[in-house]
């Protein structure tokens, strides 16, 4: 699998530990249904200390920090501020994480889904987001992992053998083809030659497939009503 | 009163004039424009021995900066990256002492366009008086009193936890970047109507 080639639309690539990708899930969604088209959903697992050092918080406490400035500590606070802010607009519940989660399973469960019930797969996103996102949630569980798959009404006969072998196969051969072809973050909407990081760019994705009608918009957060 | 934190160096700020001025003039706003340095860094080369987030920035940048001209492009802005970031300190430092918004507008678009048209040298204080005079302000150039207004300036955006350009706060609304335009104009919208 080549990370930009895909026979669908649009490739967008999500990771169930960030918060963007989070937030993004529902704007997404909403253009694959009113346009009719399916995307094909990917996951791209974040190496967070590798650029953003690291930190471990227990009850809401940072108990261990490596390698952050108080410049990027301010930024990552904005940044989780304004996400929280987003997800209360889409009625989710955002809470900062405790420690940076190795999102390997819960993603890869994401090639599960699409390869075995595709129609199922935003089913899946529901039973894993959001419940990870108000700490419910061990990702790391591959128990835990499967209970989601099944909540979404996908068989999880042979979830685990994939999940342990070819689907962390092609997991992990994606991993390192993503920096050499431009791409770094979530959500990543990879579509004709372009690749886009950030929901702010699904305005001008819908014109895009849409036909380009009228003039480009420029980049927007696109809102859901209060 | 919207407030808007800007570099001129920042390309993201440059980008956001256009769209920031079209909200001004759909709701007859005032806008307090403001200086604030954001930290521009050189494109980084390929390293031999990259490490993973060495790597990440590298290519982050890149990313960056081909979405910027893309969307320049498409908004019909000239925007041509100098070979190396410049400072921005004495133009941003006259900015923070300009009393009214129709001063500031005529400066401000004249500086971005200095900066990402001709790569002028906006802490040059020779090219910043030439600025001045081009878009006729009132009073000449008292370079101390430009660089304190701008510490100033910038310890204050700091404390309202501003931490990059274009910064938009809208009572204690603080929004970073100008895709939050369309929940900017919501509030506006909704504190015109209360």
């Amino acid at each position: 699998m080549h990370v930009l080639e895909s026979s669908a639309p649009l490739i967008v690539y999500i990771d169930v530990k960030s918060p963007y990708a989070f937030i993004a899930l529902g704007p997404t969604l909403a253009p694959e249904t009113e346009l009719g088209l399916q995307f094909e959903w990917r996951p791209l697992s974040l190496d967070i200390p590798s650029y953003l050092g690291s930190a471990e918080k227990k009850q809401g406490k940072v108990v261990a920090s490596k390698g952050r400035s108080a410049r990027t500590w301010n930024a990552i606070r904005y940044a989780y501020r304004d996400a929280r802010r987003y997800a209360e607009r889409q009625g989710l519940i955002l809470k900062g994480t405790e420690k940076i989660w190795d999102s390997r399973l819960a993603n890869t469960a994401i090639h599960w889904v699409s390869k075995m019930d595709r129609p199922k797969l935003s089913a899946y996103f529901q039973a894993v987001y959001p419940a990870f996102w108000r700490r419910e949630l061990d990702i790391e569980d591959i128990g835990v992992v499967t209970q989601c798959v099944a909540h979404a009404g996908v068989t999880t006969e042979g979830l685990e053998a994939f999940l342990e072998g070819a689907g962390r196969h092609l997991h992990d051969h994606l991993q390192p083809q993503f920096h050499t072809h431009g791409l770094y973050g979530v959500p990543t909407y990879v579509f004709d030659d372009e690749i886009l990081f950030g929901r702010e760019h699904l305005p001008y994705i819908r014109w895009c497939l849409s036909g380009k009608s009228g003039p480009a918009p420029d980049i927007a957060y696109e809102l859901t009503p209060c | 009163m919207l407030s808007v934190y800007i570099d001129f160096k920042s390309a993201a700020s440059y980008l956001a004039l256009k769209p920031s001025l079209a909200l001004r003039e759909r709701h007859q706003l005032e806008i307090a424009w403001k200086p604030y340095q954001t930290q521009a860094r050189d494109l980084p080369d390929q390293l031999e021995n990259e490490s993973v987030g060495q790597r990440h920035r590298r290519v982050r940048a890149l990313s960056q900066r081909a979405t910027w001209l893309k969307y320049a492009a498409l908004q019909g802005v000239p925007l041509h990256f100098p070979e190396r970031p410049g400072v921005t300190d004495l133009a941003l430092g006259v900015l923070a002492r300009l009393k009214t918004e129709d001063e500031q507008l005529r400066y401000i678009q004249a500086a971005f366009e200095a900066y990402w048209v001709a790569h002028a040298d906006l802490n040059d204080p020779t090219f910043v008086t030439k600025l001045i005079t081009q878009v006729k302000l009132a009073g000449a150039l008292n370079e101390d009193s430009a660089r304190a207004a701008l510490t100033a300036s910038q310890a204050h955006a700091e404390d309202l936890g501003v931490v990059d350009a274009p910064a938009y706060i809208l009572a204690d609304h603080l929004f970073i970047g100008r895709e939050h335009l369309p929940w900017i104009e919501e509030l506006i919208i909704s504190d015109t109507t209360e």
